[in-house]
Protein backbone atom coordinates (compact mmCIF):
# COMPACT_ATOMS: atom_id res chain seq x y z
CA UNK A 1 0.00 0.00 0.00
CA UNK A 2 1.58 3.29 -1.10
CA UNK A 3 2.01 6.02 1.49
CA UNK A 4 -0.17 9.03 0.70
CA UNK A 5 1.35 11.06 3.48
CA UNK A 6 2.41 14.52 2.32
CA UNK A 7 1.04 14.03 -1.21
CA UNK A 8 -2.58 15.24 -0.97
CA UNK A 9 -4.32 17.92 1.03
CA UNK A 10 -7.65 19.45 1.87
CA UNK A 11 -7.13 23.12 1.04
CA UNK A 12 -10.60 24.64 1.32
CA UNK A 13 -13.77 24.09 3.32
CA UNK A 14 -17.14 25.81 3.29
CA UNK A 15 -20.80 25.42 4.04
CA UNK A 16 -24.14 27.21 4.16
CA UNK A 17 -26.09 27.89 7.33
CA UNK A 18 -28.04 25.12 9.08
CA UNK A 19 -31.79 25.63 9.05
CA UNK A 20 -35.14 23.83 8.93
CA UNK A 21 -36.25 25.81 5.91
CA UNK A 22 -33.52 27.05 3.60
CA UNK A 23 -35.94 28.55 1.09
CA UNK A 24 -33.35 27.67 -1.55
CA UNK A 25 -32.75 24.87 -4.02
CA UNK A 26 -30.05 22.27 -3.48
CA UNK A 27 -28.46 23.82 -6.57
CA UNK A 28 -28.18 27.25 -4.98
CA UNK A 29 -26.97 25.84 -1.67
CA UNK A 30 -24.43 23.53 -3.31
CA UNK A 31 -23.04 26.41 -5.37
CA UNK A 32 -22.77 28.58 -2.27
CA UNK A 33 -20.95 25.88 -0.29
CA UNK A 34 -18.42 25.27 -3.09
CA UNK A 35 -17.99 29.02 -3.57
CA UNK A 36 -17.25 29.41 0.16
CA UNK A 37 -14.71 26.57 0.00
CA UNK A 38 -13.03 28.10 -3.07
CA UNK A 39 -12.76 31.50 -1.36
CA UNK A 40 -11.42 29.80 1.76
CA UNK A 41 -8.73 28.14 -0.37
CA UNK A 42 -8.09 31.18 -2.54
CA UNK A 43 -8.99 29.26 -5.69
CA UNK A 44 -10.64 30.64 -8.82
CA UNK A 45 -13.09 28.77 -11.04
CA UNK A 46 -10.38 28.02 -13.59
CA UNK A 47 -8.32 26.27 -10.91
CA UNK A 48 -10.99 23.69 -9.98
CA UNK A 49 -11.56 20.93 -12.55
CA UNK A 50 -13.07 18.05 -10.61
CA UNK A 51 -16.51 17.88 -8.98
CA UNK A 52 -17.72 15.00 -6.82
CA UNK A 53 -20.92 14.66 -4.87
CA UNK A 54 -23.11 12.08 -3.18
CA UNK A 55 -26.83 12.02 -2.64
CA UNK A 56 -29.91 9.87 -2.35
CA UNK A 57 -31.94 11.27 -5.21
CA UNK A 58 -32.37 14.46 -3.20
CA UNK A 59 -29.80 16.84 -4.66
CA UNK A 60 -28.54 18.59 -7.80
CA UNK A 61 -26.00 17.06 -10.18
CA UNK A 62 -22.43 18.35 -10.18
CA UNK A 63 -22.36 19.78 -13.72
CA UNK A 64 -25.30 22.12 -13.03
CA UNK A 65 -23.62 23.52 -9.94
CA UNK A 66 -20.23 23.69 -11.67
CA UNK A 67 -21.83 25.72 -14.46
CA UNK A 68 -23.20 28.19 -11.93
CA UNK A 69 -19.66 28.80 -10.70
CA UNK A 70 -17.84 28.88 -14.03
CA UNK A 71 -16.12 25.58 -13.33
CA UNK A 72 -15.49 23.33 -16.37
CA UNK A 73 -14.95 19.85 -14.97
CA UNK A 74 -12.46 17.47 -16.53
CA UNK A 75 -13.94 14.94 -14.12
CA UNK A 76 -17.22 14.71 -12.26
CA UNK A 77 -19.28 11.99 -10.61
CA UNK A 78 -22.51 12.11 -8.67
CA UNK A 79 -22.46 9.05 -6.46
CA UNK A 80 -25.33 7.40 -4.70
CA UNK A 81 -24.77 7.47 -0.97
CA UNK A 82 -25.24 9.13 2.37
CA UNK A 83 -23.14 8.88 5.51
CA UNK A 84 -19.56 7.61 5.08
CA UNK A 85 -19.42 8.97 1.51
CA UNK A 86 -17.34 12.07 2.31
CA UNK A 87 -14.29 10.10 3.39
CA UNK A 88 -14.64 7.68 0.47
CA UNK A 89 -14.88 10.55 -2.03
CA UNK A 90 -11.73 12.16 -0.64
CA UNK A 91 -10.04 8.89 -1.57
CA UNK A 92 -11.65 8.86 -5.02
CA UNK A 93 -10.58 12.48 -5.58
CA UNK A 94 -6.99 11.57 -4.74
CA UNK A 95 -7.19 8.63 -7.15
CA UNK A 96 -8.54 10.81 -9.93
CA UNK A 97 -5.77 13.37 -9.40
CA UNK A 98 -3.08 10.71 -9.07
CA UNK A 99 -4.05 9.08 -12.35
CA UNK A 100 -4.17 12.44 -14.12
CA UNK A 101 -7.90 12.86 -14.71
CA UNK A 102 -7.91 16.28 -13.02
CA UNK A 103 -5.91 18.46 -10.61
CA UNK A 104 -8.22 19.96 -8.00
CA UNK A 105 -11.52 18.48 -6.87
CA UNK A 106 -14.48 20.09 -5.12
CA UNK A 107 -16.57 17.58 -3.14
CA UNK A 108 -20.03 18.68 -2.08
CA UNK A 109 -23.19 17.47 -0.38
CA UNK A 110 -26.32 19.60 -0.68
CA UNK A 111 -29.63 18.61 0.86
CA UNK A 112 -32.85 20.13 2.10
CA UNK A 113 -32.85 17.37 4.68
CA UNK A 114 -35.74 18.80 6.64
CA UNK A 115 -37.87 20.92 4.34
CA UNK A 116 -37.73 18.72 1.22
CA UNK A 117 -36.57 15.11 1.57
CA UNK A 118 -36.27 13.74 5.08
CA UNK A 119 -34.11 10.69 5.71
CA UNK A 120 -36.66 8.57 7.51
CA UNK A 121 -38.72 7.66 4.48
CA UNK A 122 -41.53 10.11 5.03
CA UNK A 123 -42.73 12.70 2.51
CA UNK A 124 -41.68 12.09 -1.08
CA UNK A 125 -40.04 8.75 -0.25
CA UNK A 126 -43.14 7.29 1.44
CA UNK A 127 -45.19 7.20 -1.76
CA UNK A 128 -42.99 4.66 -3.57
CA UNK A 129 -44.25 1.05 -3.74
CA UNK A 130 -42.59 -1.37 -1.34
CA UNK A 131 -40.93 -4.29 -3.16
CA UNK A 132 -37.83 -6.46 -3.12
CA UNK A 133 -35.76 -6.54 0.04
CA UNK A 134 -37.77 -3.61 1.46
CA UNK A 135 -40.53 -6.16 2.01
CA UNK A 136 -38.39 -7.62 4.80
CA UNK A 137 -38.58 -4.50 6.96
CA UNK A 138 -41.00 -1.74 5.87
CA UNK A 139 -44.22 -3.78 6.29
CA UNK A 140 -43.13 -4.29 9.90
CA UNK A 141 -42.95 -0.56 10.53
CA UNK A 142 -39.15 -0.51 10.30
CA UNK A 143 -38.13 2.24 7.93
CA UNK A 144 -36.04 5.03 9.46
CA UNK A 145 -32.35 4.86 10.31
CA UNK A 146 -33.12 4.77 14.01
CA UNK A 147 -35.60 1.95 13.58
CA UNK A 148 -33.11 0.04 11.46
CA UNK A 149 -30.19 0.45 13.88
CA UNK A 150 -32.01 0.10 17.23
CA UNK A 151 -31.81 -3.72 17.46
CA UNK A 152 -28.01 -3.45 17.08
CA UNK A 153 -27.90 -0.93 19.95
CA UNK A 154 -30.20 -3.11 22.05
CA UNK A 155 -28.00 -6.14 21.53
CA UNK A 156 -24.93 -4.10 22.58
CA UNK A 157 -26.68 -3.26 25.85
CA UNK A 158 -27.37 -6.93 26.40
CA UNK A 159 -23.90 -8.19 25.48
CA UNK A 160 -21.86 -5.54 27.28
CA UNK A 161 -24.13 -3.98 29.89
CA UNK A 162 -24.03 -0.59 28.17
CA UNK A 163 -26.49 1.77 29.86
CA UNK A 164 -28.70 4.54 28.50
CA UNK A 165 -26.98 7.00 30.82
CA UNK A 166 -23.56 6.15 29.39
CA UNK A 167 -24.82 6.58 25.84
CA UNK A 168 -26.48 9.88 26.76
CA UNK A 169 -23.03 11.24 27.66
CA UNK A 170 -22.36 11.51 23.91
CA UNK A 171 -25.18 14.04 23.59
CA UNK A 172 -23.92 15.87 26.67
CA UNK A 173 -20.41 16.18 25.21
CA UNK A 174 -21.49 17.19 21.73
CA UNK A 175 -23.96 19.75 23.09
CA UNK A 176 -21.19 21.36 25.15
CA UNK A 177 -19.14 21.66 21.97
CA UNK A 178 -22.10 23.05 20.02
CA UNK A 179 -22.62 25.74 22.64
CA UNK A 180 -19.26 27.12 21.51
CA UNK A 181 -20.09 26.90 17.82
CA UNK A 182 -22.02 29.95 16.59
CA UNK A 183 -23.11 28.02 13.45
CA UNK A 184 -24.70 25.17 15.38
CA UNK A 185 -28.45 24.71 14.98
CA UNK A 186 -28.81 23.63 18.65
CA UNK A 187 -26.47 25.52 20.98
CA UNK A 188 -28.13 24.49 24.26
CA UNK A 189 -26.15 22.34 26.69
CA UNK A 190 -27.93 19.15 27.74
CA UNK A 191 -27.51 16.90 30.78
CA UNK A 192 -27.75 13.10 30.98
CA UNK A 193 -31.13 13.53 32.67
CA UNK A 194 -32.35 15.75 29.82
CA UNK A 195 -31.64 12.87 27.43
CA UNK A 196 -33.13 10.17 29.67
CA UNK A 197 -36.26 12.25 30.28
CA UNK A 198 -36.86 13.02 26.61
CA UNK A 199 -39.60 11.00 24.96
CA UNK A 200 -39.04 7.58 23.45
CA UNK A 201 -38.57 7.33 19.68
CA UNK A 202 -37.71 3.65 19.37
CA UNK A 203 -36.34 1.98 22.48
CA UNK A 204 -33.49 2.13 23.35
CA UNK A 205 -33.38 5.55 21.62
CA UNK A 206 -34.80 8.70 23.22
CA UNK A 207 -35.53 11.81 21.19
CA UNK A 208 -32.26 13.39 22.33
CA UNK A 209 -30.31 10.29 21.27
CA UNK A 210 -31.24 11.21 17.69
CA UNK A 211 -29.58 13.85 15.52
CA UNK A 212 -31.12 17.04 14.19
CA UNK A 213 -32.42 17.13 10.58
CA UNK A 214 -31.45 20.26 8.68
CA UNK A 215 -31.25 21.96 5.29
CA UNK A 216 -27.61 22.60 4.45
CA UNK A 217 -24.80 22.22 1.93
CA UNK A 218 -21.15 21.50 2.64
CA UNK A 219 -18.04 21.42 0.45
CA UNK A 220 -14.34 20.73 0.65
CA UNK A 221 -11.52 20.93 -1.87
CA UNK A 222 -8.79 18.34 -2.42
CA UNK A 223 -5.59 18.91 -4.37
CA UNK A 224 -1.93 17.89 -4.43
CA UNK A 225 0.53 19.15 -1.86
CA UNK A 226 2.44 20.80 -4.70
CA UNK A 227 -0.55 22.98 -5.64
CA UNK A 228 -1.53 23.50 -2.01
CA UNK A 229 1.73 25.31 -1.35
CA UNK A 230 0.57 28.43 -3.22
CA UNK A 231 -2.90 28.59 -1.69
CA UNK A 232 -4.38 30.74 1.04
CA UNK A 233 -4.65 28.29 3.94
CA UNK A 234 -2.24 26.08 5.76
CA UNK A 235 -2.79 22.72 4.00
CA UNK A 236 -4.20 19.78 5.91
CA UNK A 237 -2.62 16.53 4.72
CA UNK A 238 -4.39 13.22 4.13
CA UNK A 239 -2.55 10.48 6.01
CA UNK A 240 -4.97 7.65 5.37
CA UNK A 241 -8.38 7.11 3.86
CA UNK A 242 -10.69 4.09 3.47
CA UNK A 243 -14.29 3.71 2.40
CA UNK A 244 -16.95 2.51 2.00
CA UNK A 245 -15.93 -0.67 3.80
CA UNK A 246 -18.69 -3.21 4.45
CA UNK A 247 -19.10 -6.29 6.56
CA UNK A 248 -19.51 -9.54 4.66
CA UNK A 249 -23.31 -9.43 4.79
CA UNK A 250 -23.75 -5.87 3.58
CA UNK A 251 -27.33 -6.67 2.60
CA UNK A 252 -28.72 -6.61 6.14
CA UNK A 253 -27.70 -5.37 9.58
CA UNK A 254 -28.64 -8.59 11.33
CA UNK A 255 -26.91 -11.44 9.53
CA UNK A 256 -23.19 -10.81 9.96
CA UNK A 257 -22.91 -11.40 13.69
CA UNK A 258 -21.88 -10.27 16.19
CA UNK A 259 -24.21 -7.56 14.93
CA UNK A 260 -22.69 -5.21 17.50
CA UNK A 261 -19.45 -5.20 15.47
CA UNK A 262 -19.57 -2.48 12.84
CA UNK A 263 -17.68 -2.02 9.57
CA UNK A 264 -14.96 -0.08 11.38
CA UNK A 265 -13.45 -3.34 12.52
CA UNK A 266 -12.43 -4.00 8.91
CA UNK A 267 -11.58 -0.39 8.08
CA UNK A 268 -9.33 0.19 11.10
CA UNK A 269 -6.37 -1.97 10.15
CA UNK A 270 -6.33 -0.63 6.61
CA UNK A 271 -6.55 3.07 7.48
CA UNK A 272 -4.11 3.01 10.41
CA UNK A 273 -1.69 0.95 8.33
CA UNK A 274 -1.87 3.49 5.52
CA UNK A 275 -1.35 6.41 7.90
CA UNK A 276 1.39 4.76 9.93
CA UNK A 277 -0.24 5.82 13.19
CA UNK A 278 -2.55 4.21 15.74
CA UNK A 279 -5.55 5.36 17.77
CA UNK A 280 -3.27 6.65 20.55
CA UNK A 281 -1.72 9.14 18.11
CA UNK A 282 -5.05 10.79 17.22
CA UNK A 283 -5.81 14.07 19.02
CA UNK A 284 -9.37 14.71 17.91
CA UNK A 285 -12.04 12.42 16.45
CA UNK A 286 -15.10 13.09 14.35
CA UNK A 287 -17.60 10.27 14.61
CA UNK A 288 -20.80 9.95 12.65
CA UNK A 289 -23.35 10.77 15.34
CA UNK A 290 -26.63 10.17 13.58
CA UNK A 291 -27.40 8.75 17.02
CA UNK A 292 -25.53 8.89 20.30
CA UNK A 293 -24.98 5.14 20.01
CA UNK A 294 -23.30 5.24 16.58
CA UNK A 295 -20.42 7.24 18.09
CA UNK A 296 -19.86 4.60 20.73
CA UNK A 297 -19.82 1.69 18.27
CA UNK A 298 -17.36 3.39 15.95
CA UNK A 299 -14.96 4.43 18.71
CA UNK A 300 -14.87 0.82 19.87
CA UNK A 301 -14.26 -0.75 16.51
CA UNK A 302 -11.57 1.74 15.49
CA UNK A 303 -9.75 0.78 18.68
CA UNK A 304 -10.05 3.96 20.76
CA UNK A 305 -11.21 1.64 23.51
CA UNK A 306 -11.73 -2.08 23.83
CA UNK A 307 -14.83 -3.73 22.39
CA UNK A 308 -17.66 -3.44 24.87
CA UNK A 309 -16.03 -0.59 26.82
CA UNK A 310 -17.49 2.18 24.68
CA UNK A 311 -20.03 3.06 27.35
CA UNK A 312 -17.21 3.91 29.74
CA UNK A 313 -15.11 5.66 27.08
CA UNK A 314 -17.84 8.09 26.06
CA UNK A 315 -18.96 8.88 29.60
CA UNK A 316 -15.68 9.55 31.42
CA UNK A 317 -14.77 12.91 29.90
CA UNK A 318 -12.31 11.72 27.25
CA UNK A 319 -14.51 12.86 24.34
CA UNK A 320 -15.22 16.34 25.75
CA UNK A 321 -13.28 19.50 24.96
CA UNK A 322 -10.52 19.60 27.56
CA UNK A 323 -10.51 15.78 27.63
CA UNK A 324 -7.86 13.50 26.20
CA UNK A 325 -9.45 13.10 22.78
CA UNK A 326 -12.43 15.33 22.04
CA UNK A 327 -15.01 14.03 19.60
CA UNK A 328 -17.19 16.14 17.29
CA UNK A 329 -15.98 19.50 18.53
CA UNK A 330 -18.55 21.26 16.32
CA UNK A 331 -21.44 19.53 18.05
CA UNK A 332 -21.79 17.08 15.20
CA UNK A 333 -25.01 15.82 13.73
CA UNK A 334 -26.59 15.67 17.16
CA UNK A 335 -26.36 19.45 17.58
CA UNK A 336 -24.65 21.40 14.80
CA UNK A 337 -26.67 20.08 11.86
CA UNK A 338 -26.94 17.20 9.45
CA UNK A 339 -25.24 16.92 6.08
CA UNK A 340 -24.27 13.28 5.90
CA UNK A 341 -20.88 13.44 7.53
CA UNK A 342 -19.04 16.15 5.63
CA UNK A 343 -19.50 18.74 8.38
CA UNK A 344 -17.36 16.66 10.76
CA UNK A 345 -14.54 16.51 8.20
CA UNK A 346 -14.77 20.29 7.76
CA UNK A 347 -14.58 20.73 11.54
CA UNK A 348 -11.44 18.61 11.79
CA UNK A 349 -9.78 20.59 9.00
CA UNK A 350 -10.47 23.78 10.96
CA UNK A 351 -9.17 22.19 14.17
CA UNK A 352 -5.90 21.20 12.48
CA UNK A 353 -5.51 24.72 11.10
CA UNK A 354 -6.14 26.13 14.58
CA UNK A 355 -9.14 27.93 13.11
CA UNK A 356 -12.14 26.59 14.98
CA UNK A 357 -14.70 29.36 14.34
CA UNK A 358 -15.71 29.90 17.96
CA UNK A 359 -16.25 33.05 20.01
CA UNK A 360 -12.55 33.79 20.46
CA UNK A 361 -11.96 37.17 18.76
CA UNK A 362 -8.74 36.00 17.11
CA UNK A 363 -9.89 32.60 15.87
CA UNK A 364 -9.15 33.44 12.23
CA UNK A 365 -5.52 34.01 13.16
CA UNK A 366 -5.42 30.91 15.32
CA UNK A 367 -5.58 32.82 18.62
CA UNK A 368 -7.68 30.93 21.15
CA UNK A 369 -8.33 31.08 24.90
CA UNK A 370 -8.88 27.34 25.29
CA UNK A 371 -11.52 28.20 27.88
CA UNK A 372 -14.26 25.73 27.12
CA UNK A 373 -17.04 27.20 29.26
CA UNK A 374 -20.38 27.83 27.55
CA UNK A 375 -20.11 30.35 24.77
CA UNK A 376 -16.32 30.21 24.77
CA UNK A 377 -13.56 28.45 22.85
CA UNK A 378 -13.72 25.11 21.10
CA UNK A 379 -10.20 24.88 19.68
CA UNK A 380 -8.35 21.75 20.80
CA UNK A 381 -4.82 22.51 22.03
CA UNK A 382 -2.06 21.40 19.69
CA UNK A 383 -4.33 19.32 17.49
CA UNK A 384 -1.99 17.69 14.99
CA UNK A 385 -3.78 14.52 13.91
CA UNK A 386 -7.51 14.06 13.47
CA UNK A 387 -9.62 11.12 12.45
CA UNK A 388 -13.09 10.95 10.93
CA UNK A 389 -15.19 7.84 11.41
CA UNK A 390 -17.75 7.68 8.64
CA UNK A 391 -20.93 5.65 9.05
CA UNK A 392 -23.73 4.78 6.67
CA UNK A 393 -25.11 2.00 8.82
CA UNK A 394 -23.73 -0.73 11.09
CA UNK A 395 -22.34 -2.68 8.13
CA UNK A 396 -20.90 0.23 6.08
CA UNK A 397 -18.26 2.73 7.14
CA UNK A 398 -15.30 4.90 6.11
CA UNK A 399 -12.38 6.60 7.79
CA UNK A 400 -10.08 9.55 7.13
CA UNK A 401 -6.92 10.46 9.04
CA UNK A 402 -5.64 14.02 8.59
CA UNK A 403 -2.62 15.91 9.91
CA UNK A 404 -1.53 19.51 9.89
CA UNK B 1 -48.33 -9.62 -9.65
CA UNK B 2 -49.44 -9.83 -6.00
CA UNK B 3 -49.95 -6.41 -4.48
CA UNK B 4 -51.87 -5.05 -1.56
CA UNK B 5 -52.31 -1.80 0.31
CA UNK B 6 -51.24 -2.21 3.93
CA UNK B 7 -50.98 0.61 6.48
CA UNK B 8 -50.63 3.22 3.77
CA UNK B 9 -47.99 1.33 1.77
CA UNK B 10 -48.40 -0.42 -1.56
CA UNK B 11 -46.68 -3.77 -1.07
CA UNK B 12 -45.92 -5.59 -4.32
CA UNK B 13 -44.08 -8.66 -5.51
CA UNK B 14 -43.23 -8.18 -9.20
CA UNK B 15 -43.47 -11.28 -11.41
CA UNK B 16 -39.73 -11.24 -12.07
CA UNK B 17 -38.78 -11.12 -8.39
CA UNK B 18 -36.51 -14.15 -8.23
CA UNK B 19 -35.48 -13.31 -4.65
CA UNK B 20 -38.83 -12.91 -2.95
CA UNK B 21 -41.44 -14.34 -5.35
CA UNK B 22 -41.21 -17.88 -4.00
CA UNK B 23 -40.95 -16.62 -0.43
CA UNK B 24 -44.30 -14.86 -0.64
CA UNK B 25 -45.89 -17.67 -2.66
CA UNK B 26 -45.05 -19.98 0.23
CA UNK B 27 -46.24 -17.41 2.78
CA UNK B 28 -49.62 -17.37 1.03
CA UNK B 29 -49.79 -21.11 1.80
CA UNK B 30 -48.67 -20.36 5.37
CA UNK B 31 -45.29 -21.96 4.87
CA UNK B 32 -41.98 -20.26 5.77
CA UNK B 33 -39.20 -20.96 3.29
CA UNK B 34 -35.55 -19.99 2.94
CA UNK B 35 -33.14 -20.67 0.10
CA UNK B 36 -30.95 -23.75 0.07
CA UNK B 37 -27.71 -23.74 -1.90
CA UNK B 38 -27.68 -26.53 -4.48
CA UNK B 39 -23.89 -26.79 -4.27
CA UNK B 40 -22.92 -26.63 -0.57
CA UNK B 41 -26.34 -27.31 0.93
CA UNK B 42 -26.30 -24.36 3.32
CA UNK B 43 -29.54 -22.47 3.99
CA UNK B 44 -29.63 -18.70 3.69
CA UNK B 45 -31.84 -15.77 4.55
CA UNK B 46 -32.54 -13.23 3.13
CA UNK B 47 -33.08 -15.22 -0.08
CA UNK B 48 -30.31 -13.59 -2.11
CA UNK B 49 -29.49 -14.58 -5.67
CA UNK B 50 -26.28 -16.45 -4.82
CA UNK B 51 -24.65 -18.34 -1.97
CA UNK B 52 -22.63 -16.17 0.45
CA UNK B 53 -20.63 -19.25 1.43
CA UNK B 54 -19.66 -20.83 -1.91
CA UNK B 55 -20.80 -18.32 -4.61
CA UNK B 56 -23.04 -20.90 -6.34
CA UNK B 57 -26.02 -19.41 -8.17
CA UNK B 58 -28.05 -22.63 -8.00
CA UNK B 59 -30.62 -22.98 -5.25
CA UNK B 60 -33.97 -24.43 -4.23
CA UNK B 61 -36.61 -23.31 -1.72
CA UNK B 62 -36.52 -25.14 1.59
CA UNK B 63 -39.32 -25.08 4.12
CA UNK B 64 -38.36 -24.40 7.75
CA UNK B 65 -40.44 -24.99 10.90
CA UNK B 66 -40.72 -21.32 11.75
CA UNK B 67 -39.66 -21.74 15.36
CA UNK B 68 -36.93 -19.60 16.78
CA UNK B 69 -35.59 -17.31 19.47
CA UNK B 70 -35.65 -13.52 19.80
CA UNK B 71 -32.09 -12.39 18.97
CA UNK B 72 -32.72 -8.65 19.46
CA UNK B 73 -35.60 -6.20 19.37
CA UNK B 74 -36.78 -2.64 19.68
CA UNK B 75 -40.00 -1.01 20.85
CA UNK B 76 -41.17 1.66 18.45
CA UNK B 77 -42.96 4.45 20.29
CA UNK B 78 -42.93 7.05 17.53
CA UNK B 79 -44.17 5.68 14.21
CA UNK B 80 -42.51 7.19 11.14
CA UNK B 81 -45.09 5.80 8.72
CA UNK B 82 -48.51 7.41 9.35
CA UNK B 83 -50.18 4.00 8.88
CA UNK B 84 -48.38 2.68 11.96
CA UNK B 85 -49.51 5.44 14.35
CA UNK B 86 -52.41 3.36 15.67
CA UNK B 87 -50.04 0.37 16.09
CA UNK B 88 -47.67 2.03 18.61
CA UNK B 89 -46.00 1.03 20.78
CA UNK B 90 -45.01 -1.99 18.72
CA UNK B 91 -42.12 -4.43 18.91
CA UNK B 92 -39.89 -5.16 15.95
CA UNK B 93 -37.89 -8.31 16.61
CA UNK B 94 -34.99 -10.13 15.00
CA UNK B 95 -35.81 -13.85 15.09
CA UNK B 96 -33.07 -16.44 14.92
CA UNK B 97 -34.57 -19.61 13.47
CA UNK B 98 -33.77 -23.01 14.98
CA UNK B 99 -32.38 -24.37 11.73
CA UNK B 100 -28.65 -23.99 11.08
CA UNK B 101 -27.84 -22.03 14.26
CA UNK B 102 -24.10 -21.50 14.63
CA UNK B 103 -23.37 -22.87 11.15
CA UNK B 104 -21.05 -22.43 9.29
CA UNK B 105 -19.44 -20.20 11.96
CA UNK B 106 -20.51 -19.89 15.61
CA UNK B 107 -22.05 -16.47 14.97
CA UNK B 108 -24.10 -17.42 11.93
CA UNK B 109 -27.79 -18.09 11.89
CA UNK B 110 -30.94 -17.60 9.84
CA UNK B 111 -32.33 -14.29 11.08
CA UNK B 112 -35.34 -12.32 9.96
CA UNK B 113 -37.36 -9.27 10.97
CA UNK B 114 -40.99 -9.33 12.11
CA UNK B 115 -43.41 -7.84 14.58
CA UNK B 116 -44.09 -9.78 17.74
CA UNK B 117 -47.89 -10.01 17.69
CA UNK B 118 -50.73 -11.44 19.75
CA UNK B 119 -53.64 -13.64 18.63
CA UNK B 120 -55.30 -10.69 16.89
CA UNK B 121 -52.10 -9.59 15.12
CA UNK B 122 -51.88 -6.66 17.49
CA UNK B 123 -48.51 -5.71 19.01
CA UNK B 124 -47.42 -7.96 21.89
CA UNK B 125 -47.20 -6.09 25.20
CA UNK B 126 -43.77 -4.63 25.81
CA UNK B 127 -43.48 -6.39 29.18
CA UNK B 128 -43.52 -9.72 27.33
CA UNK B 129 -40.76 -8.92 24.83
CA UNK B 130 -37.23 -10.06 25.67
CA UNK B 131 -34.11 -11.41 24.01
CA UNK B 132 -33.98 -15.19 24.41
CA UNK B 133 -37.75 -15.81 24.38
CA UNK B 134 -39.12 -18.52 22.09
CA UNK B 135 -41.35 -17.62 19.15
CA UNK B 136 -43.28 -19.30 16.37
CA UNK B 137 -44.24 -18.02 12.93
CA UNK B 138 -47.84 -17.01 12.14
CA UNK B 139 -49.12 -15.67 8.86
CA UNK B 140 -51.07 -12.45 8.61
CA UNK B 141 -53.28 -12.62 5.49
CA UNK B 142 -53.31 -9.11 4.04
CA UNK B 143 -55.22 -10.25 0.94
CA UNK B 144 -55.97 -13.59 -0.74
CA UNK B 145 -52.67 -13.32 -2.58
CA UNK B 146 -50.29 -11.74 -0.04
CA UNK B 147 -49.53 -12.90 3.49
CA UNK B 148 -46.96 -11.52 5.88
CA UNK B 149 -44.91 -13.78 8.15
CA UNK B 150 -45.18 -12.57 11.76
CA UNK B 151 -44.16 -14.14 15.07
CA UNK B 152 -45.91 -14.99 18.34
CA UNK B 153 -44.57 -16.04 21.73
CA UNK B 154 -44.79 -19.76 22.47
CA UNK B 155 -45.21 -21.59 25.77
CA UNK B 156 -41.75 -23.12 25.46
CA UNK B 157 -39.20 -22.13 28.09
CA UNK B 158 -36.47 -19.81 26.80
CA UNK B 159 -33.41 -21.39 25.23
CA UNK B 160 -31.01 -19.73 27.66
CA UNK B 161 -30.98 -16.60 29.73
CA UNK B 162 -33.53 -13.91 28.93
CA UNK B 163 -32.65 -10.20 28.69
CA UNK B 164 -35.00 -7.27 28.65
CA UNK B 165 -34.25 -3.56 28.16
CA UNK B 166 -34.37 -1.99 31.62
CA UNK B 167 -35.55 1.44 30.42
ZN1 LIG C 1 -23.26 -22.64 -1.27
Amino acid sequence: MGRLTDKYCIVGVGETSYSKNSGKTTRAMGAAAICNAMRDAGLGADQVNGVLSYHGGDSTAGPEIAADLGIRPDFYMDCSGGGSSTEALVGLAIGAIEVGMCETVAIFRSMNGYSEVRIGGTGRRAAAPVAGSQLLSRPYGMVSAGQNFAPVFMRHMMEYGTSSAQVAAVKVAHSKHASNNPKAFYRKRYTVDDVLNSRWICKPLHLLDCCVETDNATALIVTSAERAADLRQRPVYVMGVVGRVTKKRGDTFYNDAPITDVAGKYAAERVFGMAGVGPEDVHVTGSYDAFTFTTLLQLEDYGFCRKGEGGDYVSNGIIELGGKRPNNTSGGHLCEGYTHGMSMVIENVRQLRGQADDSCPGWQDGIHTHGYAEGGCRQVREAEISMNLGWANPVTGSALILRR
Amino acid sequence: MPQVEYRGMLLMVPDNDSEFGGYFEAAREHRLVVKKCAACGLLRFPPGSGCPWCTSLDWTWQEVRGKGTIYSYEIIAHAIQPGFRDFTPYPVIIVELDEQRGVPTPHDGLRLIANLVDDQFQPEAEANVAIGKRVDVVFQDLSPELSLPQFRLTDEPPAGSVWQFPG
